[in-house]
Protein backbone atom coordinates (compact mmCIF):
# COMPACT_ATOMS: atom_id res chain seq x y z
CA UNK A 1 0.00 0.00 0.00
CA UNK A 2 1.15 3.15 -1.04
CA UNK A 3 1.33 5.86 1.94
CA UNK A 4 0.78 9.75 1.12
CA UNK A 5 3.27 11.56 3.41
CA UNK A 6 2.43 14.95 2.49
CA UNK A 7 -1.31 14.04 3.86
CA UNK A 8 -1.92 15.30 7.27
CA UNK A 9 -5.47 12.78 7.66
CA UNK A 10 -5.14 9.50 5.94
CA UNK A 11 -7.99 6.99 4.70
CA UNK A 12 -7.76 3.83 3.18
CA UNK A 13 -11.00 1.30 2.40
CA UNK A 14 -12.18 1.84 5.56
CA UNK A 15 -15.23 -0.67 6.39
CA UNK A 16 -17.33 -0.32 9.38
CA UNK A 17 -20.19 -2.87 10.09
CA UNK A 18 -22.42 -2.73 12.97
CA UNK A 19 -23.99 -5.78 14.15
CA UNK A 20 -24.64 -8.85 11.72
CA UNK A 21 -25.35 -6.74 8.93
CA UNK A 22 -25.45 -2.71 9.05
CA UNK A 23 -22.48 -1.75 6.96
CA UNK A 24 -22.32 1.91 7.50
CA UNK A 25 -18.78 2.71 6.05
CA UNK A 26 -18.36 0.63 2.81
CA UNK A 27 -14.71 1.36 1.58
CA UNK A 28 -14.18 4.81 2.27
CA UNK A 29 -10.88 6.59 0.99
CA UNK A 30 -9.52 9.72 1.03
CA UNK A 31 -6.49 12.02 2.08
CA UNK A 32 -6.49 15.56 3.52
CA UNK A 33 -3.11 18.01 3.12
CA UNK A 34 -2.08 20.13 5.76
CA UNK A 35 -4.06 23.31 5.85
CA UNK A 36 -6.88 22.16 3.80
CA UNK A 37 -10.31 22.37 4.57
CA UNK A 38 -11.72 19.45 3.54
CA UNK A 39 -15.84 18.78 3.79
CA UNK A 40 -17.64 15.74 4.18
CA UNK A 41 -21.50 16.21 2.22
CA UNK A 42 -23.95 14.03 2.31
CA UNK A 43 -27.39 13.07 4.08
CA UNK A 44 -28.12 12.06 7.34
CA UNK A 45 -26.88 8.60 8.01
CA UNK A 46 -24.36 8.36 4.84
CA UNK A 47 -21.26 7.45 6.99
CA UNK A 48 -20.05 11.04 7.78
CA UNK A 49 -20.64 11.10 11.91
CA UNK A 50 -19.06 7.03 11.69
CA UNK A 51 -16.18 7.93 9.63
CA UNK A 52 -15.59 11.32 11.90
CA UNK A 53 -15.38 8.65 15.07
CA UNK A 54 -13.20 6.46 13.81
CA UNK A 55 -11.00 9.02 13.03
CA UNK A 56 -11.35 10.80 16.79
CA UNK A 57 -10.38 7.34 18.16
CA UNK A 58 -13.80 7.15 19.73
CA UNK A 59 -14.58 3.61 17.61
CA UNK A 60 -12.69 1.01 15.49
CA UNK A 61 -13.06 0.45 12.12
CA UNK A 62 -13.84 -3.23 10.90
CA UNK A 63 -11.45 -3.03 8.36
CA UNK A 64 -9.40 -0.56 6.53
CA UNK A 65 -6.92 1.96 7.95
CA UNK A 66 -6.79 5.73 9.27
CA UNK A 67 -4.04 7.82 10.26
CA UNK A 68 -4.06 11.01 11.40
CA UNK A 69 -0.95 13.26 11.43
CA UNK A 70 1.52 9.92 10.83
CA UNK A 71 -0.06 8.12 13.59
CA UNK A 72 -2.50 5.12 13.38
CA UNK A 73 -6.13 5.73 14.94
CA UNK A 74 -6.07 2.58 15.72
CA UNK A 75 -1.90 1.57 16.44
CA UNK A 76 -1.35 4.72 18.32
CA UNK A 77 -4.57 6.56 19.51
CA UNK A 78 -2.70 8.82 22.36
CA UNK A 79 -0.93 10.23 20.03
CA UNK A 80 -3.43 11.00 17.94
CA UNK A 81 -5.32 12.44 20.89
CA UNK A 82 -2.63 15.05 21.24
CA UNK A 83 -2.86 16.45 17.82
CA UNK A 84 -6.72 16.39 16.97
CA UNK A 85 -9.11 18.98 18.54
CA UNK A 86 -12.72 17.47 18.14
CA UNK A 87 -16.38 19.05 17.97
CA UNK A 88 -18.97 16.60 18.08
CA UNK A 89 -22.65 17.28 16.42
CA UNK A 90 -24.47 18.53 19.44
CA UNK A 91 -21.83 20.36 21.92
CA UNK A 92 -20.77 18.14 24.28
CA UNK A 93 -20.30 19.90 27.86
CA UNK A 94 -20.69 19.56 31.30
CA UNK A 95 -23.43 21.33 32.21
CA UNK A 96 -22.30 21.60 36.16
CA UNK A 97 -18.93 23.37 34.40
CA UNK A 98 -18.62 26.67 33.95
CA UNK A 99 -16.90 27.76 30.47
CA UNK A 100 -13.86 28.75 32.53
CA UNK A 101 -13.47 25.64 33.83
CA UNK A 102 -14.50 23.63 30.91
CA UNK A 103 -11.36 25.40 28.87
CA UNK A 104 -9.14 24.92 31.68
CA UNK A 105 -9.73 20.79 32.07
CA UNK A 106 -9.32 20.68 28.12
CA UNK A 107 -5.88 22.47 28.85
CA UNK A 108 -4.89 20.45 31.68
CA UNK A 109 -5.90 16.98 30.18
CA UNK A 110 -3.56 18.23 26.94
CA UNK A 111 -1.20 18.81 29.64
CA UNK A 112 -0.53 22.63 29.18
CA UNK A 113 1.45 24.72 32.35
CA UNK A 114 -0.86 26.32 34.46
CA UNK A 115 -0.45 29.97 33.31
CA UNK A 116 -0.45 29.10 29.79
CA UNK A 117 -3.88 27.10 30.40
CA UNK A 118 -5.24 30.54 32.03
CA UNK A 119 -4.13 32.75 29.22
CA UNK A 120 -5.19 30.65 26.48
CA UNK A 121 -8.39 30.22 27.97
CA UNK A 122 -8.97 33.88 28.86
CA UNK A 123 -7.79 34.53 25.05
CA UNK A 124 -10.29 32.15 23.62
CA UNK A 125 -13.43 33.26 25.76
CA UNK A 126 -12.72 36.49 24.50
CA UNK A 127 -12.06 35.13 21.16
CA UNK A 128 -15.40 33.66 20.99
CA UNK A 129 -17.66 36.64 22.62
CA UNK A 130 -18.01 34.44 25.95
CA UNK A 131 -16.22 36.07 28.00
CA UNK A 132 -19.83 37.37 30.25
CA UNK A 133 -20.74 34.11 30.81
CA UNK A 134 -17.32 32.82 31.56
CA UNK A 135 -17.95 32.26 35.00
CA UNK A 136 -21.54 30.72 34.34
CA UNK A 137 -22.20 26.91 34.07
CA UNK A 138 -22.44 26.01 30.62
CA UNK A 139 -25.50 24.60 30.69
CA UNK A 140 -27.29 27.94 30.96
CA UNK A 141 -26.05 28.40 27.71
CA UNK A 142 -27.31 29.44 24.82
CA UNK A 143 -27.17 26.72 21.83
CA UNK A 144 -25.12 29.51 19.93
CA UNK A 145 -22.75 30.09 23.28
CA UNK A 146 -22.36 26.16 23.83
CA UNK A 147 -21.52 25.56 20.12
CA UNK A 148 -18.76 28.25 20.69
CA UNK A 149 -17.36 27.33 23.71
CA UNK A 150 -17.47 23.51 22.54
CA UNK A 151 -15.28 24.53 19.37
CA UNK A 152 -13.09 27.01 22.28
CA UNK A 153 -12.64 23.68 23.85
CA UNK A 154 -11.13 21.94 21.02
CA UNK A 155 -8.92 24.37 19.93
CA UNK A 156 -7.45 25.33 23.54
CA UNK A 157 -4.27 22.86 23.07
CA UNK A 158 -4.13 24.68 19.27
CA UNK A 159 -4.66 21.13 17.29
CA UNK A 160 -2.56 20.22 14.55
CA UNK A 161 -6.06 18.65 12.99
CA UNK A 162 -9.80 20.05 13.62
CA UNK A 163 -12.43 17.68 13.45
CA UNK A 164 -16.10 19.32 13.48
CA UNK A 165 -19.03 17.38 13.15
CA UNK A 166 -22.03 19.58 11.92
CA UNK A 167 -20.50 22.26 13.39
CA UNK A 168 -23.69 24.54 12.78
CA UNK A 169 -26.72 21.93 12.99
CA UNK A 170 -29.47 23.67 15.30
CA UNK A 171 -27.33 26.92 14.95
CA UNK A 172 -29.81 29.96 13.79
CA UNK A 173 -28.57 31.63 10.46
CA UNK A 174 -26.96 34.75 12.44
CA UNK A 175 -24.84 32.55 14.84
CA UNK A 176 -24.46 30.50 11.94
CA UNK A 177 -23.01 33.14 9.52
CA UNK A 178 -20.85 34.00 12.63
CA UNK A 179 -19.60 30.72 13.21
CA UNK A 180 -18.45 30.26 9.59
CA UNK A 181 -16.43 33.55 9.68
CA UNK A 182 -14.64 32.20 12.97
CA UNK A 183 -13.88 28.43 11.21
CA UNK A 184 -12.50 30.83 8.26
CA UNK A 185 -10.15 32.77 10.85
CA UNK A 186 -8.99 29.35 12.15
CA UNK A 187 -8.53 27.91 9.39
CA UNK A 188 -6.63 31.03 7.59
CA UNK A 189 -4.23 30.54 10.65
CA UNK A 190 -3.00 27.10 8.87
CA UNK A 191 -5.23 24.64 10.78
CA UNK A 192 -6.64 21.16 9.06
CA UNK A 193 -10.09 21.06 9.56
CA UNK A 194 -12.19 18.04 8.70
CA UNK A 195 -15.48 18.80 8.69
CA UNK A 196 -18.89 17.08 7.64
CA UNK A 197 -22.05 19.00 6.96
CA UNK A 198 -25.75 18.05 5.21
CA UNK A 199 -25.98 22.02 4.33
CA UNK A 200 -24.54 22.59 0.35
CA UNK A 201 -24.33 26.35 1.12
CA UNK A 202 -21.31 25.19 4.44
CA UNK A 203 -19.72 22.54 2.37
CA UNK A 204 -19.89 25.46 -0.57
CA UNK A 205 -18.54 28.02 1.81
CA UNK A 206 -15.84 26.38 3.61
CA UNK A 207 -14.34 23.52 2.50
CA UNK A 208 -11.57 23.71 -0.26
CA UNK A 209 -11.94 20.20 -1.37
CA UNK A 210 -15.39 18.11 -0.39
CA UNK A 211 -16.09 14.19 -1.13
CA UNK A 212 -19.85 13.46 -1.34
CA UNK A 213 -20.73 10.47 0.53
CA UNK A 214 -23.33 8.21 0.13
CA UNK A 215 -24.61 5.01 1.44
CA UNK A 216 -20.99 4.35 3.10
CA UNK A 217 -19.23 5.45 -0.21
CA UNK A 218 -17.78 8.45 -1.98
CA UNK A 219 -19.59 9.05 -4.66
CA UNK A 220 -17.20 11.76 -6.22
CA UNK A 221 -14.60 14.26 -4.52
CA UNK A 222 -13.06 17.56 -5.40
CA UNK A 223 -13.01 21.58 -5.10
CA UNK A 224 -16.86 22.17 -5.09
CA UNK A 225 -16.12 24.72 -7.93
CA UNK A 226 -14.48 21.69 -9.86
CA UNK A 227 -17.62 19.24 -8.74
CA UNK A 228 -20.06 21.77 -9.94
CA UNK A 229 -18.06 22.49 -13.31
CA UNK A 230 -18.45 18.92 -13.54
CA UNK A 231 -22.09 18.39 -13.83
CA UNK A 232 -21.89 20.57 -16.90
CA UNK A 233 -23.83 23.98 -18.14
CA UNK A 234 -25.00 26.76 -16.10
CA UNK A 235 -28.95 28.06 -16.70
CA UNK A 236 -29.56 31.36 -18.80
CA UNK A 237 -33.15 32.59 -18.68
CA UNK A 238 -33.70 34.78 -21.41
CA UNK A 239 -37.27 37.14 -20.76
CA UNK A 240 -38.67 39.24 -23.56
CA UNK A 241 -40.85 42.18 -22.95
CA UNK A 242 -43.95 40.74 -24.89
CA UNK A 243 -43.30 36.55 -24.99
CA UNK A 244 -44.77 35.03 -27.73
CA UNK A 245 -43.69 31.49 -27.55
CA UNK A 246 -42.24 29.43 -30.13
CA UNK A 247 -41.38 32.18 -32.55
CA UNK A 248 -38.72 34.13 -30.46
CA UNK A 249 -38.04 30.06 -29.11
CA UNK A 250 -37.00 29.57 -32.78
CA UNK A 251 -35.60 32.78 -33.73
CA UNK A 252 -33.03 32.26 -30.17
CA UNK A 253 -32.05 29.45 -31.57
CA UNK A 254 -31.72 30.61 -35.24
CA UNK A 255 -29.48 33.22 -33.58
CA UNK A 256 -27.28 30.95 -31.24
CA UNK A 257 -26.70 28.46 -34.21
CA UNK A 258 -22.78 27.27 -34.21
CA UNK A 259 -22.74 28.87 -30.33
CA UNK A 260 -25.55 27.14 -28.55
CA UNK A 261 -26.46 23.70 -29.53
CA UNK A 262 -30.44 23.53 -30.64
CA UNK A 263 -31.63 20.85 -27.96
CA UNK A 264 -29.64 23.44 -24.75
CA UNK A 265 -32.23 25.67 -25.72
CA UNK A 266 -36.14 25.20 -24.76
CA UNK A 267 -38.98 27.03 -23.92
CA UNK A 268 -39.27 27.96 -20.05
CA UNK A 269 -42.87 29.45 -18.44
CA UNK A 270 -40.81 32.76 -18.22
CA UNK A 271 -38.94 33.05 -21.49
CA UNK A 272 -36.48 30.69 -23.07
CA UNK A 273 -33.37 28.68 -20.83
CA UNK A 274 -30.59 28.33 -22.72
CA UNK A 275 -28.05 25.64 -21.08
CA UNK A 276 -24.29 27.23 -21.47
CA UNK A 277 -21.09 25.82 -20.33
CA UNK A 278 -19.16 28.72 -18.49
CA UNK A 279 -21.87 31.17 -18.87
CA UNK A 280 -19.80 33.83 -17.47
CA UNK A 281 -18.13 34.02 -20.32
CA UNK A 282 -20.38 33.09 -23.19
CA UNK A 283 -22.57 36.24 -22.38
CA UNK A 284 -20.93 39.02 -23.93
CA UNK A 285 -20.86 37.05 -27.14
CA UNK A 286 -24.78 35.48 -26.61
CA UNK A 287 -25.87 39.07 -25.99
CA UNK A 288 -24.29 40.62 -29.16
CA UNK A 289 -26.28 38.07 -31.82
CA UNK A 290 -28.95 38.52 -29.66
CA UNK A 291 -28.90 42.07 -29.76
CA UNK A 292 -30.68 44.13 -32.08
CA UNK A 293 -32.85 41.68 -33.77
CA UNK A 294 -36.24 42.51 -32.86
CA UNK A 295 -36.38 40.22 -29.58
CA UNK A 296 -36.29 43.45 -27.25
CA UNK A 297 -35.01 40.83 -24.70
CA UNK A 298 -36.03 42.19 -21.04
CA UNK A 299 -34.26 40.52 -18.79
CA UNK A 300 -31.55 37.61 -18.45
CA UNK A 301 -30.98 35.59 -15.53
CA UNK A 302 -28.11 33.00 -14.84
CA UNK A 303 -27.40 30.55 -12.32
CA UNK A 304 -24.39 27.94 -11.60
CA UNK A 305 -25.44 24.90 -10.91
CA UNK A 306 -25.32 24.10 -6.59
CA UNK A 307 -23.57 21.40 -5.27
CA UNK A 308 -27.08 19.78 -4.41
CA UNK A 309 -27.05 19.25 -8.41
CA UNK A 310 -23.82 17.89 -7.80
CA UNK A 311 -25.18 15.36 -5.37
CA UNK A 312 -28.37 14.70 -7.82
CA UNK A 313 -25.82 13.80 -10.86
CA UNK A 314 -23.39 11.24 -8.55
CA UNK A 315 -26.22 9.60 -6.19
CA UNK A 316 -29.57 9.73 -8.77
CA UNK A 317 -31.43 12.02 -5.32
CA UNK A 318 -31.75 15.51 -3.91
CA UNK A 319 -29.53 16.03 -0.03
CA UNK A 320 -32.31 18.62 0.44
CA UNK A 321 -34.95 15.71 0.82
CA UNK A 322 -33.52 13.80 2.51
CA UNK A 323 -31.81 16.31 5.43
CA UNK A 324 -34.70 18.71 5.42
CA UNK A 325 -36.32 19.47 8.91
CA UNK A 326 -34.47 16.51 10.41
CA UNK A 327 -35.69 16.71 13.97
CA UNK A 328 -32.19 17.76 16.14
CA UNK A 329 -31.64 15.63 18.70
CA UNK A 330 -30.53 17.46 21.87
CA UNK A 331 -28.77 15.38 24.43
CA UNK A 332 -30.47 14.91 26.98
CA UNK B 1 1.27 6.22 37.38
CA UNK B 2 2.00 10.10 37.50
CA UNK B 3 0.02 10.31 34.69
CA UNK B 4 -2.91 8.62 36.54
CA UNK B 5 -2.93 10.93 39.62
CA UNK B 6 -2.39 14.42 37.49
CA UNK B 7 -5.38 13.36 35.26
CA UNK B 8 -7.54 11.28 37.95
CA UNK B 9 -6.85 14.97 40.28
CA UNK B 10 -8.17 17.57 37.56
CA UNK B 11 -10.74 14.91 36.46
CA UNK B 12 -12.06 14.60 39.77
CA UNK B 13 -12.22 18.17 40.42
CA UNK B 14 -14.97 18.15 38.03
CA UNK B 15 -16.90 15.19 39.44
CA UNK B 16 -16.60 16.74 42.57
CA UNK B 17 -17.53 20.00 41.72
CA UNK B 18 -20.61 18.38 39.28
CA UNK B 19 -21.75 16.41 42.46
CA UNK B 20 -21.34 19.31 45.23
CA UNK B 21 -23.76 21.91 42.49
CA UNK B 22 -26.37 19.49 42.08
CA UNK B 23 -28.53 20.20 45.63
CA UNK B 24 -30.21 16.97 45.44
CA UNK B 25 -26.92 15.31 46.08
CA UNK B 26 -26.36 16.70 49.54
CA UNK B 27 -30.18 15.39 50.61
CA UNK B 28 -29.19 11.71 49.95
CA UNK B 29 -25.86 12.47 51.57
CA UNK B 30 -27.55 13.63 54.67
CA UNK B 31 -31.22 12.39 55.17
CA UNK B 32 -31.57 8.95 53.36
CA UNK B 33 -29.02 7.21 55.88
CA UNK B 34 -30.52 9.20 59.25
CA UNK B 35 -33.83 7.76 57.97
CA UNK B 36 -32.25 4.40 57.63
CA UNK B 37 -30.64 4.60 60.48
CA UNK B 38 -33.47 5.91 62.91
CA UNK B 39 -36.49 3.29 61.31
CA UNK B 40 -34.25 0.06 61.61
CA UNK B 41 -32.91 0.81 65.08
CA UNK B 42 -36.98 1.68 66.19
CA UNK B 43 -38.30 -1.41 64.06
CA UNK B 44 -35.99 -4.08 65.55
CA UNK B 45 -35.30 -2.69 68.92
CA UNK B 46 -36.19 -5.64 70.78
CA UNK B 47 -34.31 -8.44 68.62
CA UNK B 48 -31.57 -7.90 71.59
CA UNK B 49 -33.23 -9.77 73.38
CA UNK B 50 -32.67 -13.05 70.71
CA UNK B 51 -29.92 -15.39 72.04
CA UNK B 52 -27.48 -14.76 69.41
CA UNK B 53 -26.90 -11.31 70.45
CA UNK B 54 -24.90 -12.89 73.28
CA UNK B 55 -26.28 -9.99 75.59
CA UNK B 56 -26.08 -6.86 73.77
CA UNK B 57 -28.63 -4.75 75.92
CA UNK B 58 -29.29 -1.88 73.25
CA UNK B 59 -29.86 -2.93 69.38
CA UNK B 60 -28.93 0.65 68.18
CA UNK B 61 -25.16 -0.63 69.21
CA UNK B 62 -25.51 -3.13 67.52
CA UNK B 63 -27.18 -1.83 64.42
CA UNK B 64 -24.59 1.48 63.85
CA UNK B 65 -21.42 -0.37 62.61
CA UNK B 66 -23.83 -2.47 59.84
CA UNK B 67 -25.76 1.03 58.94
CA UNK B 68 -22.40 2.97 58.84
CA UNK B 69 -21.25 0.35 56.09
CA UNK B 70 -24.97 0.05 54.68
CA UNK B 71 -24.92 3.81 53.68
CA UNK B 72 -21.30 3.56 51.92
CA UNK B 73 -23.21 0.59 49.83
CA UNK B 74 -26.44 2.98 49.25
CA UNK B 75 -23.63 5.35 48.17
CA UNK B 76 -22.14 2.54 45.32
CA UNK B 77 -26.07 2.51 44.01
CA UNK B 78 -26.61 5.13 42.32
CA UNK B 79 -22.92 6.42 41.23
CA UNK B 80 -22.52 5.46 37.73
CA UNK B 81 -25.11 7.60 37.20
CA UNK B 82 -23.02 10.72 36.37
CA UNK B 83 -21.14 8.65 34.04
CA UNK B 84 -24.18 7.35 32.08
CA UNK B 85 -26.20 10.98 31.37
CA UNK B 86 -22.72 12.21 30.24
CA UNK B 87 -22.02 9.14 27.99
CA UNK B 88 -25.89 10.18 26.82
CA UNK B 89 -24.62 13.81 26.27
CA UNK B 90 -21.19 13.48 24.52
CA UNK B 91 -19.24 14.25 27.11
CA UNK B 92 -17.94 10.94 27.90
CA UNK B 93 -16.76 10.99 24.00
CA UNK B 94 -14.76 14.42 24.67
CA UNK B 95 -12.98 12.78 27.71
CA UNK B 96 -12.20 9.74 25.34
CA UNK B 97 -11.00 11.68 22.67
CA UNK B 98 -8.34 13.60 25.35
CA UNK B 99 -4.72 12.22 25.07
CA UNK B 100 -5.42 10.66 28.68
CA UNK B 101 -5.65 7.41 30.08
CA UNK B 102 -8.44 5.10 30.10
CA UNK B 103 -8.65 4.24 33.58
CA UNK B 104 -7.97 8.02 34.67
CA UNK B 105 -11.49 8.77 33.37
CA UNK B 106 -13.20 6.39 35.22
CA UNK B 107 -10.88 7.29 38.28
CA UNK B 108 -12.35 10.68 37.91
CA UNK B 109 -15.81 9.70 38.41
CA UNK B 110 -15.35 7.07 40.89
CA UNK B 111 -13.60 10.17 42.81
CA UNK B 112 -16.76 11.71 44.31
CA UNK B 113 -17.74 8.35 45.42
CA UNK B 114 -15.13 8.36 47.54
CA UNK B 115 -16.19 11.39 49.21
CA UNK B 116 -19.96 10.53 49.04
CA UNK B 117 -19.66 7.08 50.43
CA UNK B 118 -17.38 8.83 53.61
CA UNK B 119 -19.75 11.34 54.23
CA UNK B 120 -23.08 9.31 54.33
CA UNK B 121 -20.96 6.51 56.75
CA UNK B 122 -20.32 10.15 58.87
CA UNK B 123 -23.75 11.29 59.02
CA UNK B 124 -25.03 7.71 60.30
CA UNK B 125 -21.88 7.55 62.66
CA UNK B 126 -22.63 11.62 64.34
CA UNK B 127 -26.01 10.45 64.54
CA UNK B 128 -25.67 6.90 65.91
CA UNK B 129 -23.09 8.87 68.39
CA UNK B 130 -25.33 11.49 69.47
CA UNK B 131 -28.03 8.32 69.99
CA UNK B 132 -25.88 6.69 72.41
CA UNK B 133 -23.53 4.68 70.50
CA UNK B 134 -19.99 3.88 71.71
CA UNK B 135 -16.83 5.07 69.77
CA UNK B 136 -14.28 3.63 71.98
CA UNK B 137 -11.49 5.11 69.47
CA UNK B 138 -12.51 8.52 69.35
CA UNK B 139 -11.41 11.24 66.79
CA UNK B 140 -9.17 8.68 65.11
CA UNK B 141 -11.63 5.96 65.19
CA UNK B 142 -13.80 7.79 63.46
CA UNK B 143 -11.25 9.28 60.60
CA UNK B 144 -10.35 5.39 59.72
CA UNK B 145 -14.14 4.68 59.81
CA UNK B 146 -14.66 6.97 57.19
CA UNK B 147 -11.69 6.08 54.95
CA UNK B 148 -12.88 2.31 55.09
CA UNK B 149 -16.14 3.66 53.90
CA UNK B 150 -14.93 5.75 50.87
CA UNK B 151 -12.35 2.76 50.04
CA UNK B 152 -15.65 0.24 50.52
CA UNK B 153 -16.77 2.99 47.94
CA UNK B 154 -14.14 2.68 45.35
CA UNK B 155 -13.62 -0.95 45.96
CA UNK B 156 -16.99 -1.60 44.86
CA UNK B 157 -17.92 0.31 42.61
CA UNK B 158 -17.98 -1.33 39.58
CA UNK B 159 -21.12 -2.68 40.66
CA UNK B 160 -22.71 -0.01 39.41
CA UNK B 161 -20.12 0.98 36.89
CA UNK B 162 -20.05 -2.47 35.53
CA UNK B 163 -23.77 -2.80 34.10
CA UNK B 164 -23.61 0.88 33.61
CA UNK B 165 -21.06 0.77 31.00
CA UNK B 166 -22.87 -2.71 29.24
CA UNK B 167 -26.40 -1.97 29.44
CA UNK B 168 -26.15 2.10 29.09
CA UNK B 169 -29.54 2.33 30.60
CA UNK B 170 -30.46 3.82 33.80
CA UNK B 171 -33.28 1.60 34.32
CA UNK B 172 -31.12 -1.39 34.03
CA UNK B 173 -28.05 0.00 36.28
CA UNK B 174 -30.44 0.02 39.32
CA UNK B 175 -32.38 -2.70 38.52
CA UNK B 176 -28.94 -4.32 39.02
CA UNK B 177 -28.23 -2.69 41.76
CA UNK B 178 -31.32 -3.85 43.89
CA UNK B 179 -30.25 -7.25 43.10
CA UNK B 180 -26.84 -6.39 45.33
CA UNK B 181 -29.02 -5.65 48.32
CA UNK B 182 -29.41 -9.07 49.46
CA UNK B 183 -25.59 -8.97 50.09
CA UNK B 184 -26.11 -6.55 53.02
CA UNK B 185 -28.48 -8.70 54.06
CA UNK B 186 -26.90 -11.55 54.06
CA UNK B 187 -23.62 -9.77 56.17
CA UNK B 188 -24.02 -9.36 60.07
CA UNK B 189 -25.55 -5.65 59.72
CA UNK B 190 -28.86 -6.95 61.33
CA UNK B 191 -28.01 -9.82 62.92
CA UNK B 192 -25.12 -11.68 64.20
CA UNK B 193 -23.98 -14.74 62.01
CA UNK B 194 -24.90 -17.11 65.04
CA UNK B 195 -28.40 -15.98 64.29
CA UNK B 196 -28.42 -17.06 60.42
CA UNK B 197 -29.02 -20.67 58.79
CA UNK B 198 -25.85 -22.02 57.77
CA UNK B 199 -25.83 -22.07 54.48
CA UNK B 200 -26.19 -17.94 54.99
CA UNK B 201 -23.33 -18.38 57.39
CA UNK B 202 -21.16 -19.70 54.35
CA UNK B 203 -21.91 -16.79 52.30
CA UNK B 204 -21.16 -14.46 55.09
CA UNK B 205 -17.87 -15.77 55.70
CA UNK B 206 -16.83 -14.74 52.27
CA UNK B 207 -18.96 -10.91 52.53
CA UNK B 208 -17.01 -8.23 51.82
CA UNK B 209 -19.12 -6.12 53.52
CA UNK B 210 -19.14 -8.37 56.60
CA UNK B 211 -15.44 -7.84 57.15
CA UNK B 212 -15.80 -3.98 56.76
CA UNK B 213 -18.69 -3.95 59.17
CA UNK B 214 -16.60 -6.34 61.81
CA UNK B 215 -13.69 -3.79 61.42
CA UNK B 216 -15.87 -1.12 61.86
CA UNK B 217 -18.17 -2.81 65.10
CA UNK B 218 -14.47 -3.28 67.12
CA UNK B 219 -13.45 0.51 66.42
CA UNK B 220 -16.79 1.72 68.04
CA UNK B 221 -17.08 -0.88 70.22
CA UNK B 222 -13.32 -1.54 71.69
CA UNK B 223 -10.79 -0.97 70.13
CA UNK B 224 -8.06 -0.97 67.08
CA UNK B 225 -8.15 -4.68 66.12
CA UNK B 226 -5.52 -4.35 63.37
CA UNK B 227 -6.15 -7.99 62.73
CA UNK B 228 -10.00 -7.05 61.68
CA UNK B 229 -8.97 -3.92 60.21
CA UNK B 230 -6.51 -5.77 57.77
CA UNK B 231 -9.05 -8.49 56.66
CA UNK B 232 -11.54 -5.45 55.75
CA UNK B 233 -8.97 -3.87 53.86
CA UNK B 234 -7.41 -7.17 51.79
CA UNK B 235 -10.90 -8.34 51.13
CA UNK B 236 -11.53 -4.64 49.58
CA UNK B 237 -8.46 -4.73 47.80
CA UNK B 238 -9.04 -8.04 46.15
CA UNK B 239 -12.86 -7.22 45.41
CA UNK B 240 -11.82 -3.94 44.13
CA UNK B 241 -9.37 -5.01 41.66
CA UNK B 242 -11.71 -7.55 39.92
CA UNK B 243 -14.31 -5.26 39.96
CA UNK B 244 -12.00 -2.46 38.41
CA UNK B 245 -10.39 -4.90 35.95
CA UNK B 246 -13.83 -5.56 34.76
CA UNK B 247 -15.18 -2.18 34.36
CA UNK B 248 -12.01 -1.40 32.62
CA UNK B 249 -12.89 -3.87 30.78
CA UNK B 250 -16.69 -2.97 29.45
CA UNK B 251 -15.46 0.95 29.37
CA UNK B 252 -13.12 -0.08 26.29
CA UNK B 253 -15.74 -2.50 24.61
CA UNK B 254 -17.12 1.41 24.13
CA UNK B 255 -14.84 1.74 20.84
CA UNK B 256 -16.63 -1.04 19.64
Amino acid sequence: MIRDEQAIIEVRDLVKVYGADTRALDGITFSVAPGEVFGFLGPNGAGKTTTIRILATLMLATEGSARVAGFDVSGDPHEVRKRLGVAMQTPTLDAFSTGRETLELAGRLHRMPGPEVRRRAGELLELMGLESVAGKLTGAYSGGMKRRLDLASALMHRPQVLILDEPTEGLDPQSRTALWEELERISAAGTTMLLTTHYMEEADRLSSRLAIIDEGRIAVEGAPAELKRGVGADAVLLQFESPDGDGQLAEVRRLLEGLVAPDAVDRHPAGVALAVPNAGSAIPELLRRLEGDGLCIAGLQMSQPSLDDVFMKYTGRRIREEAADQPIILGS
Amino acid sequence: MTALAYETYHLGLRTTRRFLRVPANWMSIIFFPLIQLLIFSQLYQDVVQLRGFGGESDYLDYLAPGQVAFAAFMAVAWSAYGLLVEFRNGYMDKLRAAPIRRWSILAGEMVPLFFQAAAMAGVVLIVSLLLGAPLETGVGGFALILILAGVFGIAFAGASFIPALLTKSEQATNAFSLLLFPIVFMSTAFVPEALMPGWMQTVNDWNPITFLIEAIRDLMASGYDWGAIGKALLSLGILGVILQAVTLWAFHRLAR
